[in-house]
């Protein structure tokens, strides 16, 4: 494959799709190109991140490691898809083994070229954290399909009336004290004026418990951050649930929607009393396609959470295909 | 913060849990991967149940205030202990004026007599001004026998007056509906008191034969201002479990082999191990109830409604 046939390549990646031609060629030049045989490992469940890879001919599948030297496996991949990205995003190990079961090759990028990519000052970095968001979101659709189907039974209607209801009858109130939120780790590295950007974003609702504030398959109006108490993320088959998260204080959800225009994909009930912020689809839409420092505080709290969510769905997964 | 941990199925050395695994409990005494904010310097303890031991229904206590990292005595004896459950807990107290490090003070606690002992991992924010409040709620004769300062031990009382017979030995599911009693109790009397801020009760309650494991906690996400807990407290309090046969060494590394019914479980603050890939994670507001049956491991997980 030569350099120009690289570039040719990666332009048809998913992942890549938004970027530019100057950009695809320096990609072309920091990524290393193997071949590998039937039955090799790219890597372990749990092992240290070095790189992520392109697939560019053949097929990799990817398992979970269960105790007692059990696997099952969770997702098989061919030419253009991409794998190993969400352990360069988060720093943690590998969420699953991966294998070549038809000769390939790959195209690696390592976990300092990747991560340089994302931290440029340049519309290519908020293109690609937008496309991480959009491949994420649809990854986690997936996911939480699976998850619904070992529940069996069918989703609830959702509750009739004007989606944009459930966030009118909030009761709103002025923001929290910004010492507090500076504490929170999901904002402990940002910028305090971008972070001040954000928070003002949108409007202040306090809600009680028990509150349903997205309805999976309900179209979704606004996006929420928990600033205080608690939010769970459910999937509800008849008295059977699921609980894909815990949307505590700096976590956000009901993005999916907003992301990719589709009904949400789970129900969000508050748990605990809430303090929230909430994103309604305008200025959502700012600061998810925007290109400055506020959108980029928003963009990287987005992606931090549908990692989390897809690591906690694996883990769910887990438990289910366990024995126990 | 603590660290907490409770073994129960086949007879496993101590000294694996404790020092053995690359994330031991004693070496989240002095290296947490998870909640790191917080050393636990303030002791340790451990009750084990071993059914070959005189009076196997009671449990092999040892305590001491010392660092579990230097202490060469809980070396010699943890290699050579091999109970079929085990409680261990780690002390952690924040850096203050206030904190008492003592030896009535360490965890597990456990009234003489009494078949259940209790370990906490957490704290109840403001647990002064309720502490006298609960005293209605608890046996006399148990409110008497509270020797130390710390929101734990008030609440292990508050357990055993939730059973018919608190010297007795309870059924499973009445020691996990005492445990979800204490907290409801728990939960009314810090409304009452207008207490209405983050407080963690991961609870561990043993007879030897089950163990009931609570993670919880009341007004999550809710801190006072200023406060120095916070940064620990806004993760909700870890709590994970392994499941299977057996917990053994294979290639190299320690981890639970594959049981079908299960024989043993392992929850803990954290995995013992650095790769925690085959531990599942305890949901947030749940309790987890474990029981040695001669056919194996009883284990159920349920919603904490409280």
């Amino acid at each position: 494959m030569s350099d120009r046939e690289t570039v040719d390549f990666l332009g048809t990646v998913p992942l890549l799709e938004d970027q530019e031609e100057r950009e695809l060629v320096e990609l072309a030049r920091v990524m290393r190109r193997r071949t590998m045989q039937e039955g090799e490992i790219l890597w372990s469940q749990g092992d240290d991140a070095r790189e992520m890879v392109v697939i560019v001919d053949g097929a990799v599948s990817a398992s979970l490691h269960l105790n007692g030297d059990r696997t099952v496996e969770i997702w098989a991949g061919g030419p253009r898809e991409v794998v190993g990205e969400i352990a360069l995003l988060d720093g943690e190990g590998h969420t699953m083994s991966v294998r070549v079961t038809e000769t390939a090759t790959v195209l690696a990028l390592g976990r300092v070229e990747f991560a340089g990519l994302l931290a440029r000052q340049d519309p290519s970095a908020f293109r690609l954290k937008r496309r991480l968001a959009s491949l994420f979101a649809t990854r986690l659709r997936k996911q939480l399909g699976h998850l619904a189907d070992s529940l069996g039974g069918d989703v609830a209607d959702p509750p009739a009336g004007d989606p944009a209801r459930v966030f009118a009858e909030l009761e709103y109130c002025g923001p929290p004290d910004s010492k507090y939120v500076r504490r929170m780790a999901t904002f402990h590295e940002f910028d305090p004026l971008a972070l001040w950007g954000f928070l003002t974003s949108g409007s202040y609702a306090r809600c009680p418990p028990g509150r349903m504030l997205l309805a999976e398959g309900a179209p979704s109006t606004a996006c929420y951050l928990t600033i205080n108490g608690a939010v769970e993320k459910v999937l509800v088959r008849g008295d059977r649930r699921i609980r894909i998260g815990l949307a505590g204080p700096g976590k956000a959800f009901g993005y999916e929607s907003l992301i990719d225009g589709r009904p949400s994909p789970l129900t969000a009930i508050t748990r605990e009393r809430a303090l929230l912020l909430v994103l309604p689809w305008e200025p959502f839409e700012q600061l998810f396609n925007g290109e400055d420092a506020v959108s980029r505080v928003f963009l990287d709290v987005i992606q931090r959470d549908l990692v989390a969510t897809l690591r906690q769905g694996l883990r769910q997964h887990a438990r289910l295909v366990s024995s126990v | 913060m603590c660290r907490i941990l409770a073994y129960l199925g086949e007879p496993l050395p101590v000294q694996t849990l404790l020092f053995e695994t690359d994330n031991s409990l004693v070496r989240q005494s002095y290296s947490p991967r998870m909640m790191n904010t917080f050393l636990n310097l303030a002791g340790f303890g451990m009750k084990a149940w071993d059914p070959t031991s005189l009076r196997p229904e009671d449990p092999f206590t040892y305590r001491t205030t010392t660092l579990p990292s230097f202490d060469r005595n809980l070396r010699f004896l943890s290699a050579k202990l091999a109970p079929t459950c085990l409680i261990a807990h780690v002390r952690g107290v924040t850096y203050s004026d206030e904190a008492v490090v003592a030896d009535t003070n360490l965890h597990p606690f456990h009234f003489a007599g009494a078949r259940v002992v209790l370990a906490h991992n957490g704290h109840l924010r403001q647990f002064p001004r309720m502490r006298y409040a609960l005293v209605e709620h608890v046996r006399p004769e148990l409110a008497q026998r509270i020797e130390g300062t710390t929101d734990s031990e008030w609440i292990y009382a508050l357990v055993l007056s939730q059973l018919d017979d608190p010297y007795g030995d309870p059924e499973t599911r009445e020691l996990a509906d005492a445990t979800a009693g204490a907290l409801r109790i728990l939960r009314k009397v810090r409304v009452a008191h207008g207490i209405d801020t983050s407080s963690p009760v991961n609870l561990f309650v043993s007879t030897g034969r089950a163990v009931v494991a609570t993670r919880l906690s009341f007004d999550y996400g809710w801190y006072p201002p200023e406060d120095e807990m916070l940064e620990t407290d806004l993760p909700f309090v870890s709590l994970w479990y392994a499941i299977g046969g057996e917990y053994a060494k294979r290639d190299g590394d320690w981890e639970m082999t594959a049981g079908d019914p299960p024989r043993s479980v392992i929850i803990a603050s954290e995995p013992l191990t650095t790769d925690f890939s085959t531990w599942l994670e305890v949901p947030e507001y749940s309790m987890l109830t474990a029981e040695l049956t001669p056919e194996g491991l009883e284990f159920e997980t349920r919603d904490l409604d409280v």
